[in-house]
C-alpha cells in the first residue's frame, strides 16, 4: 500500500493536467477564436463562419455561449472589439473616435455595450449609428465620438466605468469574394482612437 | 516525485481528448444558449415580434438597437409549419436555426424579387408523409425549407433604413405568420 502511493499521486498529478489543459485550451478557442476560426483587422475581430450552416465546432460554441443567432457571411458580417487601436481596453471612463470611410455594403451598425452585451442606458436613448442616420463629410466619411459627456456631430453616449465593447454589423456586404467564397472588408474597417481619458 | 514523459504525453492525449469533448458538448449544454432565452418568450409556432431591443429589455445579448426582429419556435412533429411574411426591405433576412443555435437556412431579402415570401418547413419525414399534407405544400410560389429536426426556430431581421422607420417595420413585421398547416385548410393566394 504505501509503496503504490506515488502511483496514486502521479495518476492523480496527470489526471489534473489533463483536465486543466483540456478544458482551458478549449475555453480559450471557443471564448476568444483563434487563427482557425477568426480573423483579425485592427482591434476588430470576426469570426469567418458564424452563421454558417458549415461552421466549424469552436464558431457553434461560441455563439451558443454568448446566447446569439448569427446570419451566415454572406449575409452579414459581425466585427466585434473591446479594444482601441493602441490595443488598451475599451472603458466608459475615456472618449473615444471611432472614424471610417464608407463601407461598401448595403446596411451597417456600430453599437455599443456593456462587456455583458447588454446596451448602455442613456438619456439620449442613442445605442447605436448606423449607414443611413450617421451624419458624414463630403467625402462620406465619417466619425463617432464615444463619450460620457454629450458631444456635437455624432455621439454615441457611455455611462459609468464599465468595460465596453463595440459591434460593427455589415449587412450585404459587397467587398469582393476572396477564393473561399468569403467577404472581406477588413482594409476598410474604423479606427477606434482614444482621445481623453480622466 | 520523479516526472514521466510516459505520464505526461498520456495527459496531453487525454487533455486533447477532453478539449474535443469540451467543444462539441457546449452547444448542447450551454445553460444560457439562445434557444433557452428565447423560450419563455414564444409558444410554439407562434410568431412574436421581440421587444425594441434597450438596456431595460433585451431578449439576446448583443442585439442590434437600430433592428427588428421576429422568432417563430416551430414544432413539426404534427406536421408541417408555414411562415409567411411581406418583405419590405431587400435588408430582411429570414435564417432558421435548430436548438442548439445552428444555421440551416438563410434567405434575404435582396434575394427574393416578390414583396411577400410564404416559406413551408418541413421535416424529411413529414414532408413525404401524406398526401394531403404535401397537396397543401404543393403552391408554386412557397419555398420549401426541409429541418434537420423537428424542434428549431426561426428569426426575421429587419435592419432600420432609419429611426423614422421604426414604426413601420414593427407593424410589417406584426403581419407576418407562423403556424401549423392544417390538413383541409386551403392555401389563401
Amino acid at each position: 500500500m504505501f509503496r503504490s502511493m506515488p502511483t496514486i499521486v502521479q495518476f492523480v498529478a496527470y489526471s489534473g493536467l489533463a483536465v486543466a489543459v483540456g478544458l482551458s485550451s478549449a475555453w480559450y478557442m471557443v471564448d476568444h477564436g483563434s487563427l482557425l476560426t477568426t480573423g483579425r483587422s485592427g482591434p476588430w475581430s470576426v469570426w469567418s463562419l458564424a452563421g454558417n450552416p458549415d461552421a466549424d465546432p469552436y464558431t457553434r460554441a461560441h455563439f451558443a455561449r454568448q446566447g446569439r443567432l448569427p446570419v451566415t457571411s454572406t449575409s452579414a458580417l459581425y466585427y466585434s472589439t473591446d479594444r482601441d487601436d493602441e490595443g488598451d481596453r475599451l472603458t466608459a471612463e475615456c472618449d473615444y473616435a471611432i472614424e471610417g470611410q464608407p463601407l461598401d455594403a448595403a446596411w451597417w451598425s456600430i453599437a455599443a455595450y456593456r462587456e455583458s452585451g447588454r446596451l448602455i442606458p442613456n438619456k439620449a436613448g442613442r445605442y447605436a449609428f448606423s449607414s443611413r442616420d450617421v451624419a458624414r463629410s463630403g467625402d462620406g466619411s465619417f466619425r463617432i465620438v464615444l463619450s460620457a459627456q454629450a458631444r456635437p456631430g455624432n455621439w454615441l453616449p457611455t455611462t459609468g466605468s464599465a468595460e465596453l465593447q463595440l459591434m460593427l454589423r455589415i449587412y450585404g456586404p459587397r467587398a469582393p469574394r476572396d477564393f473561399t467564397g468569403e467577404r472581406h472588408l477588413d482594409a476598410n474597417l474604423p479606427s477606434i482612437k482614444r482621445i481623453a481619458c480622466p | 516525485m520523479k516526472v514521466s514523459w510516459y505520464g505526461v504525453v498520456l495527459a496531453l492525449l487525454c487533455a486533447g481528448i477532453i478539449h474535443i469533448i469540451a467543444v462539441l458538448w457546449i452547444p448542447r449544454i450551454a445553460p444560457r444558449n439562445a434557444w433557452t432565452r428565447l423560450s419563455t418568450l414564444a409558444d410554439f409556432n407562434t410568431l412574436v415580434v421581440l421587444p425594441r431591443p434597450s438596456p431595460a429589455h433585451q431578449s439576446l445579448p448583443l442585439m442590434a438597437p437600430d433592428m427588428r426582429y421576429a422568432i417563430c419556435r416551430y414544432d413539426l412533429s404534427r406536421g408541417p409549419v408555414r411562415v409567411r411574411t411581406s418583405i419590405p426591405d431587400e435588408l430582411w433576412t429570414i435564417a432558421f436555426y435548430d436548438p442548439s443555435g445552428a444555421n440551416f437556412y438563410t434567405i434575404r431579402g435582396a434575394d427574393i424579387n416578390r414583396d411577400e415570401i410564404e416559406i413551408v418547413v418541413s421535416t424529411q419525414t413529414n414532408a413525404l408523409l401524406d398526401d394531403e399534407t404535401s397537396s397543401l405544400v404543393g403552391t408554386e410560389d412557397s419555398l420549401m425549407v426541409t429541418a434537420p429536426q423537428d424542434r428549431g426556430l426561426m428569426m426575421i431581421r429587419a435592419p432600420l433604413a432609419g429611426a423614422i422607420y421604426a414604426e413601420r417595420t414593427e407593424s410589417a413585421l406584426r403581419q407576418a405568420t407562423c403556424g401549423r398547416m392544417l390538413p383541409g385548410a386551403q392555401v389563401a393566394r
